[in-house]
């Protein structure tokens, strides 16, 4: 399996004449693999979409490199095989959906015989077949997005960058467009996805990062990330307790404090069910009275936990 | 480059505003044609009506007299067609062309043509090609189809009605050239519109430059020179398609080389600003 996407200390920072700078990454670096949907979460200012213009040549790097199958990023050649669907595209409303992709297609290098070939199969990809001679003003939001999907694979791209790709698609559509991600990764595409539906991240994703304030704060795979962590609600620990065991057991997100201050919420991650086991004897052995111990739910509360961490120079 | 250049010239065939030049030159011609009519008998001119007014009949004791009277009324009316052309067509041109940066630039615009795999150099020299493509067909659909009719009909052939075309291109690039950078530092068609605008309403008084540089007091006469340097000399360059289309020798081609240089350096300025900046 291939690297196709590198990143090496990539930092970018906004300068602002009347207001403080701006750092919307700090010194990121990571990579991803071929044949891999791989995404990237963070709150709102976290720096997704600054990295991903960064590699799309949309936004030049303060400091640091990337490469795109081997291309230094922002060479045109970077951009030969990959897509890209924006989260806000405007595609010419005037243009139908079949007119659209030729011409994206022909902007994207693909000769005149592959975008006939490709361009009926992709419309029925995604489900627009019926409406390929529609005017692109005519659809709605779902519809634009399948046709941006289409747009995205016009040019057979190796690495496909999606921007919030379900955003403001109702139920039905958002299923669609997943099952749509797992069957582009099935035909050996690699999917890099940005989105804030953590759901979804954890429902298509094989790998996640998490940038909080520009710094890459978790990078790994999806189940380990969630398979061994749970929440503890327990009698306050002793601080000296809380240092001994801190490898294993931190304070949950601040704002979830017991009122009454008879309990706190604790973070607790172990390997297996026998170390965490063994982290409650010895809570135990010191007097902790134990109210609950449950297992996390999803991706999205140790997303919570990981963007309300104190982080450095912030 | 080829999908940039026909999407530009695409999305301003799409403007209403197109659309209606073509359709006002496409009347412009079609009257002219249906309008003039000629009298020819025996081979020589006999008669010549204008929406069905006469003309008068030419000198039958000068067989040259009829084909001059017929030369003079063809070149005025060219020189009347070149000179509305270069004055509406570049202010129209300008009012149809110019918001088509800015929305090229805007979000979910441009971030998905800057990924595709093209310099960002030739991503705004594919935009400037489609915008003259675009604008050179309607120049010489009007002009060439006026130059058609009055050759065909009169036998007339005044090549340098299509040399004014050129002309006025060239000028509308150079006017473009402001709407260019405007926009790709600002982004707005607002005040590319009206800084264009303005410097052809300032060329105004550049070109009357042989009245007014003597009355100017010396320190305001340098200004006004180096003005009239560094600024297109838009104004002024009607003066050269006149000339041209009257078959007139042309004493000075510096109008139209300071604009083009000021062009160049405006095109430059963009160039330069387009690749650097963040979307």
């Amino acid at each position: 399996m291939s690297t196709l996407l590198t990143v090496e200390g990539l930092s970018k920072v906004y300068h602002r004449r009347t207001r403080p700078d701006v750092h919307a990454l700090r010194e990121l670096t990571l990579s991803v693999d071929e044949g891999e949907i791989f995404g990237l979460l963070g709150p709102n200012g976290a720096g997704k979409t600054t990295l991903l213009k960064i590699l799309l040549g949309v936004v030049h790097a303060t400091s640091g490199s990337a490469t795109l199958m081997g291309h230094r990023v922002p060479l045109a050649a970077s951009r030969q095989r990959i897509g890209f669907l924006p989260e806000s595209h405007r595609f010419p409303d005037y243009l139908t959906g079949r007119h659209l992709l030729d011409v994206y297609g022909r902007m994207a290098g693909v000769s005149a015989s592959d975008r006939a070939a490709r361009v009926p199969r992709l419309l029925d990809l995604v489900g627009m077949g019926t409406w390929a001679d529609t005017r692109v003003a005519r659809y709605s939001k779902g519809m634009m997005q399948r046709i941006g999907l289409a747009q995205a694979l016009i040019n057979d791209p190796a690495l496909v960058f999606l921007d919030e790709p379900t955003d403001g698609v109702d139920p039905v559509g958002r299923r669609e467009i997943r099952d749509l991600l797992l069957q582009i990764r099935g035909e050996g595409r690699t999917v890099f996805l940005n989105s804030h539906l953590l759901a979804e991240v954890e429902q298509v994703c094989d790998r996640v990062a998490i940038l909080n304030h520009g710094r890459l704060v978790r990078l790994d795979r999806v189940d380990a990330l969630t398979a061994q962590a749970y929440t503890l609600v327990c009698s306050p620990l002793p601080p000296a307790l809380l240092a001994r065991l801190a490898s294993a057991v931190a304070p949950a997100a601040p704002g979830k404090p017991d009122p009454t201050g008879q309990t706190a919420t604790y973070r607790l991650t172990a390997a297996d069910p026998v170390a965490v086991n063994a982290v409650l004897d010895e809570l135990r052995a010191a007097g902790v009275l134990i109210d609950q111990l449950t297992r996390r739910r999803a991706l999205e509360d140790l997303f919570i936990d990981v963007v309300t961490e104190p982080t450095e120079g912030t | 480059m080829l999908g940039l250049i026909y999407l530009t010239a695409r999305e301003l065939w799409a403007r209403k505003i197109t659309l209606g030049v073509f359709l006002v030159s496409t009347l412009a011609w079609v009257l002219l044609a249906f309008a003039l009519n000629l009298d020819i008998v025996d081979g020589t001119l006999a008669g010549l009506r204008l929406f069905g007014q006469d003309l008068g009949a030419p000198d039958a004791s000068d067989p040259t007299s009829g084909l001059l009277s017929l030369e003079s009324f063809v070149i005025n009316i060219s020189s009347f067609v070149a000179g509305a052309t270069y004055w509406l067509g570049t202010l129209l041109g300008l009012f149809a062309t110019a918001s088509l940066l800015s929305s090229l630039l805007a979000k979910g615009q441009v971030d998905l043509l800057l990924s595709k795999p093209l310099s960002r150099s030739r991503l705004l020299g594919a935009h400037l090609l489609g915008v003259h493509a675009m604008v050179s067909l309607l120049v010489l659909y009007l002009l060439g189809a006026v130059w058609l009719v009055l050759s065909i009909k009169t036998g007339v052939w005044a090549v340098q009605t299509l040399l004014a075309a050129a002309l006025i291109v060239a000028m509308f690039s150079v006017m473009y050239s402001v709407v260019t950078l405007i926009s790709v530092w600002t982004e707005s068609t607002a005040l590319a519109l009206i800084v264009s605008y303005g410097l052809i309403f300032c060329s105004l008084f550049l070109a009357a430059r042989d009245a007014l540089e003597l009355q100017i007091p010396l320190l305001w006469r340098y200004v006004y020179l180096g003005l009239y340097h560094v600024l297109p000399n838009f104004a002024e360059v009607t003066t050269l398609v006149a000339q041209l289309v009257n078959r007139e020798p042309v004493p000075s081609w510096y109008p139209l080389l300071s604009s083009l240089g000021c062009a160049s350096v405006l095109y430059g300025l963009a160039f330069l600003r387009f690749g650097r900046r963040d979307f």
